[in-house]
């Protein structure tokens, strides 16, 4: 799979949005000096290239879950992309990598209590057929953490044609 | 003095429509909520004054060309984790780092744009950090799911 390419206009239009996604078309159109039209192709396109995304982030303190887990698997290497869709499909866990180290899948997990990862963890994952071994690990501080740059794994979205200017 | 911000239902409805849809119009979401747009404005700017919320553009990792994603359990000898974690968050391919319990320190979400960078990251840019005892890369050739709408927001300047 190659690369898809972006313009110039593309990034800039990236830039704007990453910071804020309810900018209406007609005032990035003025700012990048294109029309509103190609503001919103381009924007359709980037969406069904599963480029972007838009979605609300939400700070911590709204969150009921807010302490991240790291759930390291050893499943069976032949089930490995069975176990990781079973693990993905957990209403609970937020990432599934399938990885290539001493661990063949990565869980990530939100949550609130321990208990509620020792659920997911030790009493669901850890019996899913084909699965070994579990480890985790809890982030006690976050350092760094870039949300605006993610996978975009399904595009649920839908086309809004821009939303209101903000006055 | 934000630690008191509270989010009541009104809110939290307002936040799964723009989930769904960060594009809505506040006139599309006080339709489907059956309020007014202005209330669904003025939620929003509250939400995000307060930085508890930001509505933005996500995007993939391949739209700006980093096509290897890696995740590294860092091992930290004789210095105080957080000051490596630190140093290692000033580097613009590190994406993520967490002082974590267990077995490594720190977990570190590193993306890059071929195998060709994984040379000059691992010579030139961990080795030039003190304390690192032992680095496991875990490289993810699959992402099945990928969903983070809960994070620290930074504030606006």
């Amino acid at each position: 799979m190659s690369a898809p390419i972006l313009d110039d206009l593309d990034r800039q239009l990236i830039d704007l949005l990453a910071r804020d996604a309810r900018v209406s078309n007609r005032k990035i159109a003025t700012e990048l000096g294109v029309t509103e039209g190609t503001v919103r192709g381009r924007i359709k396109r980037l969406q069904q290239d599963r480029l972007i995304s838009f979605t609300a982030i939400t700070g911590l303190e709204m969150a009921s879950k807010s302490r991240l887990a790291f759930i390291w698997v050893q499943a069976e290497v032949e089930r490995t992309r069975e176990v990781a869709r079973t693990i993905a499909e957990l209403e609970s866990v937020n990432a599934v990598l399938i990885t290539m180290g001493s661990f063949n899948i990565l869980a990530l997990t939100l949550f609130d209590e321990l208990d509620d990862l020792v659920e997911i963890a030790s009493d669901t994952i850890l019996a899913i057929p084909g699965v070994h071994h579990v480890e985790t690990s809890i982030a006690v501080k976050t350092v760094k953490y870039n949300a605006r740059i993610a996978k975009i794994t399904e595009s649920g979205e839908i086309d809004g044609g821009g939303a209101d200017d903000g006055e | 003095m934000k630690s008191d911000f509270s989010f009541d239902e009104t809110d939290r409805q307002i936040v799964a429509e723009l989930r769904r849809n960060g594009r809505a119009t506040n006139q599309q979401i006080a339709e489907r909520l059956g309020l007014t747009a202005t209330t669904v404005s003025s939620r929003i700017r509250r939400m995000e004054d307060a930085d508890q919320l930001r509505v933005v553009a996500v995007s993939d990792f391949a739209a700006h060309g980093y096509e290897v994603l890696m995740q590294l359990s860092i091992e930290v000898d004789s210095r105080p984790a957080s000051e490596v974690a630190h140093e290692l968050a000033r580097f613009s391919e590190v994406f993520a780092v967490h002082v974590v319990t267990g077995r490594y320190d720190i977990d570190a979400l590193v993306a890059l744009h071929d195998f060709e960078d994984l040379s000059h990251f691992l010579l030139d840019r961990l080795s030039s950090i003190r304390g690192i005892r032992s680095i496991t890369p875990s490289i993810a050739v699959d992402i099945l799911r990928y969903q983070f709408d809960v994070a620290p927001i930074e504030a606006r300047d």
